[in-house]
């Protein structure tokens, strides 16, 4: 994070009332420590929205500290797997593995420092140190990031006997939710208006970025941004595409990068040039890691941006996409349709031919689009800015022993 | 017997200085009286405190400065020697500057007093002005003397002009502030008591005005002190002095919720109607009014997540129309309005043979909403300070005194309409508020039309 952001930059974006109360609420906090715990200090989306929200809440005059679980490759391996399994993958794992991830733990809760009033713990691959509640007592969180409506039977069955230890759990999508004897929370994730990949930028900056990949500046720009993967199905918006262009003159970009830990992305990235053939107007942008002023001048350049996934956990593209004030075109699937309210916030569709038609109906009708844009900044705004995820956090840390739905502080 | 012969010969030389003597003083006497008579039916007319100030101060030295002037005037008049008069002249005159003087410190002293006295400042402040004013006259009136009896005068006003530059120096930064109070309690622009807002935003009530600074108690009670010259610069807004007191003042809360997953789900309509019979009051609250919460930018549209489900996952329109027609604003309790709810399900599945299942992935998920009230900094003893604190309030505050107040915590109305009705006594207005039906407006819209309310509410206020 920038160190020199400062909570109240955030004022003037959601108002000082709003960061009044942010203040208020932290003051009640006073003398409770939280102790974050995860894998890694940096890479994935878990480290980042840490990196963010630690010193915020530090500013805001909170003990909030952060830890990582130590592991060697093989244990990270085996998260891996665990990672794909809840997200309904079938992935093998064997007794070996899962006693290997039960022995790294052992380890890691030998050596962590447990000193925090809140144990806040991300994701599975720490989620086993719950053991220690045992020991110390205290309040513990599950902070489950990732998308586990469908999960592995079998995995799911390992985890939880863990998972109900703990004395809550937050999710990112209610219907992630599951029959669980603890309470569980609906915490949606939220971006960084003041992060590269979502600040303002001018209209030269954004300018030098579609001269940098060749692209038209005068031709409507359609953009889906995500990694190559068949689950954002790639040649589904390309067909979309051919759908529109036989109308419309415009030009598609897909923008994205292959992850190092995942073999098939470079093989999705050649079959999507291969599908794209010799077409001038199709533009494949491999972008390298850490591109995030590249990727927000090309949302900020776009006329419509797609988010065409055949599965999807909450899609933080397409809220950094409605934040730009953006017309989105998006699949009903997964956590999209919480910010894509369909024909308010943008436009939801199931098949090729429903993402052509909205396609076209926003090309045809810009003063459409931008009205869809418009309230899609309103409703991000109002739900998905890390001062909203801050003030849910803080929320749930205070009322955490409170079993009222009336809660007086 | 000499000087009984003497006066014999020259008694012309004695009787003319005196009978000229006596003549300017009766005829002084009498212009007097004429002249002051008239100032007193002058300053009657005006209704001054000034002038019988002055009239108090001077009306007895008056006489004794007459006495001097016939004893100036005869002494000119009489056959003493050039040096003699010119020596008599300046010791009468000496006598006249020195009285003359001591009458102005008198005056200074009571004037400097009756404006201190309507300005309220501080006692430290009246003494020193006072002690300005007295030494300034003593210098001036010493200045006058030398300058009778022939002193050097160069390098003594060298001397003055000197100390009058350090004192300047010295007071540079509180000049301007003094200046400025003077001006600002002067004008009358704003007076103790006055709401304002500054062009920082901030708004508060003046506490009270020195000549140095202002203090002003914001609406969150803090205090604020702003240097007068600071304050003459700014642009303000006066909302004008305080109007009626309310019995008890208005505490402003917020309200902040968080979502918590009950872990339920329905995924056709007897499953829908099952679950509504029992899940919690805050979950029926959640989806009634979640819509209301998290599109308040748009143009309402007042439905409930049910509807919307029924009509998304589940395709029957019309069971979706009666759903959203369902008219919220009408049910006193949560209670009454989940069992209107179950009661159209219940009386279209009555109607209906096959029951359609929501596509996999569409489920409705039962979620709780759990509310969390607390103090904000925000109290209104008026209706002024009750529309300046709407006006910067967040979105949770508005909606927990109005929604949550009504049909959660049921109090029959929503706070603003019971405080206004039952500790300021404006019925009216508080009638208006209740009517507005909350459902149909954005949250900002409904914020505005409050404050409207209000103004017009304080201005027929003021014409009364």
């Amino acid at each position: 994070m920038n160190p020199k952001i400062n909570v109240k930059d955030y004022e003037p974006i959601v108002g000082k009332s709003y960061i009044e109360e942010l203040s208020m609420l932290a003051r009640r906090l006073s003398g409770k420590t939280v102790l974050n715990i995860n894998s890694t200090f940096a890479g994935g989306g878990v480290a980042e929205i840490l990196s963010r929200l630690v010193p915020l809440l530090n500013q805001l005059g909170v003990d909030v500290r952060w830890q990582i679980i130590s592991g060697d490759a093989q244990f990270f391996e085996v998260t891996k797997k665990l990672h794909n399994a809840l997200h309904g993958k079938d992935e093998p794992i064997s007794d070996d593995e899962f006693s290997l991830f039960l022995e790294t733990t052992k380890k890691n809760l030998n050596q962590i420092d447990f000193s925090g009033d809140i144990l806040f713990i991300h994701d599975p691959q720490p989620v086993a140190l719950i053991a220690k509640k045992r020991d110390i007592g205290r309040k513990w969180i599950w902070r489950c990031h990732i998308d586990i409506s469908h999960p592995d039977s079998r995995v799911w069955e390992f985890l939880k006997q863990f998972v109900i230890n703990y004395d809550a759990g937050v999710l990112s999508s209610p219907n992630f939710a599951q029959e669980l004897p603890m309470r569980q929370f609906f915490v949606p994730p939220s971006i960084d208006p003041l992060s590269d990949k979502n600040k303002e930028l001018s209209a030269e900056a954004v300018g030098s970025v579609l001269a940098k990949y060749g692209l038209n500046q005068d031709k409507p720009l359609i953009l889906q941004v995500s990694r190559f993967d068949w689950l954002k199905d790639p040649l589904g918006v390309i067909k979309t595409f051919e759908l529109v262009r036989k109308n419309f003159a415009c030009q598609l970009v897909l923008a994205g990068g292959t992850a190092s830990d995942d073999p098939e992305s470079g093989e999705v990235l050649e079959e999507v040039k291969e599908r794209a053939g010799g077409n001038p107007d199709i533009h494949i942008l491999d972008i390298p890691p850490g591109s995030d002023i590249d990727i927000n001048a090309l949302q900020r350049a776009a006329t419509i941006i797609m988010q065409k996934s055949l599965r999807e956990g909450f899609a933080l593209t397409i809220t950094e996409a409605l934040w730009k004030a953006k017309p989105v075109v998006a699949s009903a699937v997964g956590g999209i349709p919480l910010q894509v309210k369909n024909k308010l916030t943008g436009l939801l569709c199931h098949s090729v031919e429903g993402a052509a038609y909205a396609l076209r109906q926003i090309l045809a009708n810009p003063d459409y689009g931008r009205w869809l844009g418009h309230n899609g900044r309103e409703h991000v705004h109002q739900h998905f800015l890390i001062t909203r995820e801050i003030r849910d956090y803080l929320l749930m840390f205070l009322t955490l022993e409170r079993k009222e739905d009336f809660i007086y502080l | 017997m000499v000087i009984i012969d003497w006066l014999r010969v020259n008694w012309l030389y004695i009787a003319v200085p005196v009978l000229v003597f006596l003549g300017v003083f009766f005829i002084s006497l009498w212009l007097r009286r004429i002249s002051y008579n008239a100032l007193e039916r002058w300053l009657k007319e005006r209704k001054t405190e000034i002038g019988k100030i002055i009239i108090s101060a001077t009306r007895g030295p008056f006489l004794h400065w007459l006495l001097i002037l016939g004893a100036y005037i005869a002494l000119q008049v009489s056959v003493l020697g050039p040096q003699w008069k010119s020596l008599g002249g300046k010791i009468l005159a000496s006598i006249f500057i020195a009285y003359f003087g001591w009458i102005l410190i008198r005056l200074s002293r009571e004037f400097v007093q009756f404006y201190l006295n309507k300005t309220k400042v501080p006692q430290r402040v009246s003494m020193v002005t006072t002690s300005i004013a007295q030494v300034t006259i003593i210098v001036v009136g010493i200045l006058i003397l030398l300058e009778l009896w022939g002193a050097p005068m160069t390098p003594i006003l060298i001397a003055v002009i000197a100390a009058i530059v350090v004192a300047i120096l010295a007071f540079r930064d509180i000049f301007p502030s003094l200046v400025s109070g003077f001006q600002l309690t002067q004008q009358k622009q704003i007076k103790t008591g006055d709401l304002i807002r500054l062009e920082s935003g901030e708004e508060g009530r003046v506490e009270e005005i020195t000549w140095r600074n202002t203090q002003i108690k914001t609406l969150e009670g803090n205090i604020i002190i702003i240097p007068n010259n600071k304050l003459m610069q700014t642009t303000i807004i006066n909302y004008g002095k305080q109007p009626k007191v309310s019995k008890e003042p208005f505490q402003f809360s917020t309200r902040l919720h968080l979502k918590e997953l009950t872990g339920l789900s329905a995924s056709n309509l007897s499953q829908l109607a099952s679950r509504l019979k029992e899940v919690p009051d805050a979950v029926v609250y959640y989806h009634t009014h979640s819509f209301v919460e998290e599109y308040q930018f748009l143009t309402p549209e007042p439905t409930n997540d049910f509807a919307l489900w029924v009509q998304d996952a589940l395709g029957y329109d019309i069971l979706a129309e009666r759903l959203a027609s369902i008219d919220t604003f009408e049910f006193p309790t949560v209670g009454a309005l989940r069992q209107m709810i179950i009661g159209v399900i219940q009386d279209f599945l009555a109607q209906t043979s096959n029951e359609r299942e929501a596509p996999p992935g569409n489920e409705f998920h039962f979620i709780k909403s759990i509310s969390i009230v607390l103090p904000t900094p925000y109290v209104a003893h008026d209706l002024q300070e009750f529309v300046g604190i709407l006006r910067r309030i967040s979105i949770g505050s508005l909606y927990f005194h109005i929604f949550e107040a009504r049909l959660r915590l049921q109090r029959g109305t929503n706070d603003f309409s019971r405080w206004l009705e039952e500790c300021l006594g404006e019925k009216e207005l508080a009638e208006q508020i209740t009517r507005l039906d909350p459902y149909n407006y954005t949250m900002e819209n409904l914020r505005e039309i409050i404050i409207q309310l209000c103004e017009k509410g304080y201005e027929s206020e003021n014409k009364r």
